[in-house]
C-alpha cells in the first residue's frame, strides 16, 4: 500500500515534472495547427472534396436529361476508350511543347544569368511582364498574327506559297511555347544563376573546351531547374482548354476540350467526372515517377526544388 | 560570384508565383454585369425587393430598356451572361443558384419542365399576355403545349454566311457542304455546335434535321469527318475569320449574320433553299427563384410590345409578336437579315429536346471533333 502510494507519488511528480515540457510542446502543436489551419481548410475545400464529389459522380449514371444520377456502376470507366484520342494527342503535344519551351528557354535563362550583368533584373522583368495582360487577350493576338493576313501573307510575299499557320498542331505549340516560357525561364535561371562561374572558370584551367565545361559543369548544375520547369510547364499544359480553342480552331482535340463538351454540349457529368478522375490519377503517376527518374538522374540524389 | 543578395533570389519566386496566377486567371466562363438603377421605392405600392437576378446571352438586352424598368420599379436587374443553353443548365441543375429568370432555347424546354428546374408562368401577374396572335411557328409548340413554362423573347435561324469571294451564291445546305469540301476547301467554317451542325448536314443529305437514326448518323459521322481536314475551322467564333479574310463560308446564327452583314454590304447571310434549323429564345422562371414578384414584374414589363420593340430595335433579333415588329424602325423591319420571308422560315424546323439530349449525337460530335 505504502510503496505503491509512494510510487504514484512519485509517478505523479515525474509526470508533474513533465507536463510544463508536454504542455508548451502542445502549445507549440496548437500554434503549428493554427498556422497550418488556412492552408489545410483551403486544400479541403478546394481541392479534397472536388476530388471527392467528382469521384462519386464517376461512379453514377446519366440522368435521362442530362446531369447526374446516383447509382454505383463502372459504366463511366468501361468508355473511357471512347477518349483516348484527345488522350493521346494531348500527351503528345503536351511532351512537343515542354521540350520546345526548354529549347527556347535555357539559352534565354543561359544568358541572363551568366552575361546579364547589371541588367538582370531587367532582362527578368521583360520576361514576366507581358504576362501582366490577360491570357485570354495574348493568345486571341495569335489569332490575327497566324491568320492568313498576317505572318503568312509575308510569307507568300517571300515567294513560299500558301502556308496555313493557324487552326492546326503547330498554332497550338506556339501558344503553349508562347504562354508558358516563364515558367521554364525562371525555375532554369534560378540554378544557373546559383552555379559559380569559379567552376567554369576551373574547368577551363583544367583544359576542357567550352562544350565539355557545358556537359560536365553547367547542365548537371542546373538539372534542377530543367526538371521542375519541365513539370512546371507539362502539367498545366495537359490541363489546356483555351489554347486548343482559339488556336487549334477545334482541328486540335485537347482531354480539357473532351471534358468541357462532356459537361456541357452532352451533359454527361458522370462520363465527364470519369475521364477527369482517371487523368487525374494519371498525371499524379506520371508526376512522382518523373521526379523519382530527375533525382536519379540528378547526381548524389540532390532535391529537386519543386517550388 | 554568388554575390547576388537573397533578397533578388526571393523575386525570382515572387515573379514565378505572378506567372502562375496570371496564368491561372483564364478567361471567366461567364460575367456578371449590374445594371444599376435609382433606389427608388416600387411604383404602385407592390413590394417587389430590389433584386432581380436574370440568367441569359451576351448582348441580348437593352441597357436603356432595363434601366427604364428600374426607374420604374426601383428593381436592380443583374444581368449573368452565358456562351449556351447549356452552362445555364448546369447552373440551374447545381440548385441554389439565386437565378430568378433564364433565357433558354427551345430544345432545353422541356427537360427542365420535366427536372422541375422551371416554374408555370403565372399569366395573371404578366398582365395575361395574349400570344394568339404571335408567328404561329414559335408558340404553343411540342417544346412547351400552350406555353405554360415560357413565352418567346427572340427567335432566329441557322443560316450561311458568304462573302463576295465564294463567286456562285451558296444557296442550301447541300452546296454548303458540298463546297465547302470542293473549291471552298480551307476557306469554310461549321459551328461547334451538335445540334446545329449535325442538323445542317442532316438537312444537306436530305435527312430529319433532328435525326437521331443511327444509320442515317453514321452517314453524317462519315461526311463530317471526310469534310473536317478541308475546314478553316470547327467554331462558333465564326466572326474574326469572316471579317478578316480567312473563312468566305461559314455556317453562322443570326446574330452573326446580321453583324457581318451590317459591317460589310457585299456579304450574304441566307435561309438554305432545303431548310435548316429554327431556334427560339424563351423566358422563363426558375422554379427555385429568391425574387420571384420582381420576376413578374419584370415579364409583364418586358412584354409590352414598345418595351419589346426597344429591346429588340438594339439586339438585332427578330421577335414573334407582330405588334412589336409595327414599332420597329424600318431599318430593323425591313432588314431580310433580321426578318426574313415567312415562306422561307416554313421550310425550317426547330430543333428537337430528342436531339438535344441525345448522347448519340454528342457522341459523334466528339469522334469528329477528335478526328484527324
Amino acid at each position: 500500500m505504502v510503496t505503491k502510494t509512494e510510487g504514484e507519488e512519485a509517478g505523479s511528480t515525474k509526470v508533474a515534472g513533465s507536463s510544463g515540457k508536454v504542455s508548451a510542446e502542445r502549445g507549440l502543436h496548437r500554434l503549428f495547427l493554427a498556422l497550418m489551419a488556412p492552408g489545410l481548410v483551403w486544400y479541403a475545400v478546394f481541392l479534397a472534396a472536388p476530388m471527392v464529389v467528382l469521384a462519386i459522380f464517376s461512379l453514377g449514371r446519366r440522368a435521362p436529361n442530362g446531369g447526374y444520377q446516383a447509382a454505383l456502376t463502372l459504366e463511366q470507366y468501361a468508355a473511357l476508350p471512347t477518349r483516348w484520342v484527345p488522350f493521346v494527342n494531348t500527351v503528345r503535344l503536351g511532351l512537343i511543347g515542354t521540350l520546345l519551351c526548354l529549347l527556347v528557354a535555357y539559352p534565354l535563362s543561359y544568358y541572363m544569368a551568366t552575361r546579364g550583368g547589371k541588367r538582370k533584373t531587367q532582362l527578368l522583368a521583360m520576361v514576366v511582364i507581358p504576362f501582366w495582360t490577360s491570357f485570354l487577350i495574348r493568345t486571341y493576338a495569335w489569332v490575327f498574327l497566324l491568320g492568313n493576313h498576317g505572318v503568312p501573307e509575308v510569307l507568300r510575299l517571300l515567294g513560299f506559297g500558301d502556308v496555313r499557320l493557324l487552326n492546326n498542331s503547330f498554332a497550338v505549340l506556339v501558344g503553349i511555347v508562347y504562354n508558358y516560357l516563364p515558367l521554364m525561364v525562371l525555375p532554369i535561371y534560378v540554378s544557373l544563376e546559383r552555379v559559380d562561374p569559379a567552376l567554369r572558370q576551373a574547368s577551363k584551367d583544367l583544359g576542357a573546351g567550352p562544350w565539355r565545361t557545358f556537359r560536365q559543369i553547367t547542365l548537371p548544375l542546373s538539372a534542377p531547374g530543367i526538371v521542375s520547369g519541365g513539370l512546371l510547364v507539362f502539367v498545366p499544359v495537359l490541363g489546356e482548354y483555351l489554347i486548343p480553342v482559339l488556336l487549334g480552331g477545334g482541328q486540335t482535340y485537347f482531354l480539357g476540350n473532351a471534358l468541357a463538351d462532356l459537361f456541357f454540349q452532352s451533359r454527361n457529368w458522370p462520363f465527364g467526372a470519369a475521364v477527369a478522375v482517371t487523368f487525374i490519377l494519371l498525371i499524379m503517376v506520371l508526376i512522382v515517377a518523373y521526379m523519382r527518374f530527375a533525382n536519379k538522374l540528378i547526381a548524389e540524389g540532390r532535391e529537386v526544388p519543386l517550388l | 560570384m554568388r554575390s547576388q543578395p537573397a533578397w533578388a533570389r526571393g523575386a525570382v519566386w515572387v515573379a514565378l508565383l505572378l506567372v502562375v496566377l496570371t496564368l491561372a486567371a483564364c478567361a471567366p466562363e461567364s460575367a456578371t454585369t449590374t445594371v444599376a438603377g435609382s433606389p427608388t421605392t416600387a411604383a404602385g405600392g407592390a413590394n417587389l425587393g430590389d433584386t432581380l437576378n436574370i440568367a441569359t446571352w451576351p448582348n441580348y438586352h437593352d441597357p436603356d430598356t432595363i434601366a427604364k424598368f428600374t426607374a420604374e420599379t426601383g428593381v436592380n436587374v443583374n444581368v449573368s451572361v452565358f456562351g449556351s443553353t447549356e452552362e445555364m443548365e448546369a447552373l440551374l441543375r447545381a440548385g441554389n443558384s439565386g437565378i430568378d429568370i433564364v433565357v433558354p432555347t427551345h430544345y432545353a424546354v422541356p427537360a427542365w419542365i420535366e427536372d422541375g428546374l422551371i416554374e408555370q408562368l403565372d399569366y395573371a401577374a404578366m398582365g395575361n399576355p395574349d400570344l394568339s396572335n404571335w408567328n404561329p411557328l414559335f408558340i404553343d409548340q411540342p417544346f412547351d403545349p400552350g406555353n405554360v413554362y415560357s413565352i418567346p423573347k427572340n427567335w432566329g435561324t441557322t443560316g450561311i454566311i458568304y462573302s463576295p469571294k465564294v463567286g456562285t451564291p451558296v444557296t442550301s445546305w447541300k452546296d454548303f457542304f458540298a463546297r465547302a469540301a470542293d473549291d471552298l476547301s480551307g476557306r469554310s467554317v461549321i459551328v461547334d455546335h451538335q445540334i446545329s451542325t449535325i442538323g445542317s448536314a442532316a438537312v444537306a443529305m436530305g435527312y430529319d434535321l433532328n435525326t437521331v437514326d443511327p444509320a442515317e448518323l453514321a452517314d453524317i459521322e462519315a461526311m463530317l469527318i471526310a469534310l473536317k481536314p478541308h475546314l478553316w475551322a470547327i467554331s462558333s467564333d465564326v466572326q474574326p475569320p469572316l471579317r478578316n479574310g480567312d473563312s468566305w463560308l461559314s455556317m453562322a446564327w443570326t446574330g452573326d449574320g446580321v453583324q457581318v452583314v451590317r459591317d460589310n454590304p457585299d456579304f450574304a447571310y441566307v435561309i438554305p433553299d432545303d431548310g435548316g434549323e429554327l431556334w427560339v429564345d424563351n423566358w422563363t422562371v426558375a422554379a427555385d427563384a429568391p425574387h420571384r414578384d420582381a420576376a413578374y414584374a419584370f415579364l409583364k414589363f418586358i412584354l409590352q410590345p414598345e418595351n419589346s420593340a426597344a429591346d429588340t430595335a438594339y439586339i438585332l433579333f427578330p421577335h414573334a409578336n407582330p405588334a412589336v415588329l409595327g414599332l420597329l424602325p424600318p431599318e430593323v423591319a425591313n432588314n431580310p437579315v433580321i426578318y426574313p420571308d415567312q415562306a422561307d422560315i416554313a421550310r425550317m424546323t426547330l430543333s428537337s429536346a430528342e436531339a438535344y439530349n441525345s448522347q448519340a449525337r454528342a457522341e459523334m460530335w466528339a469522334r469528329v471533333k477528335s478526328s484527324s
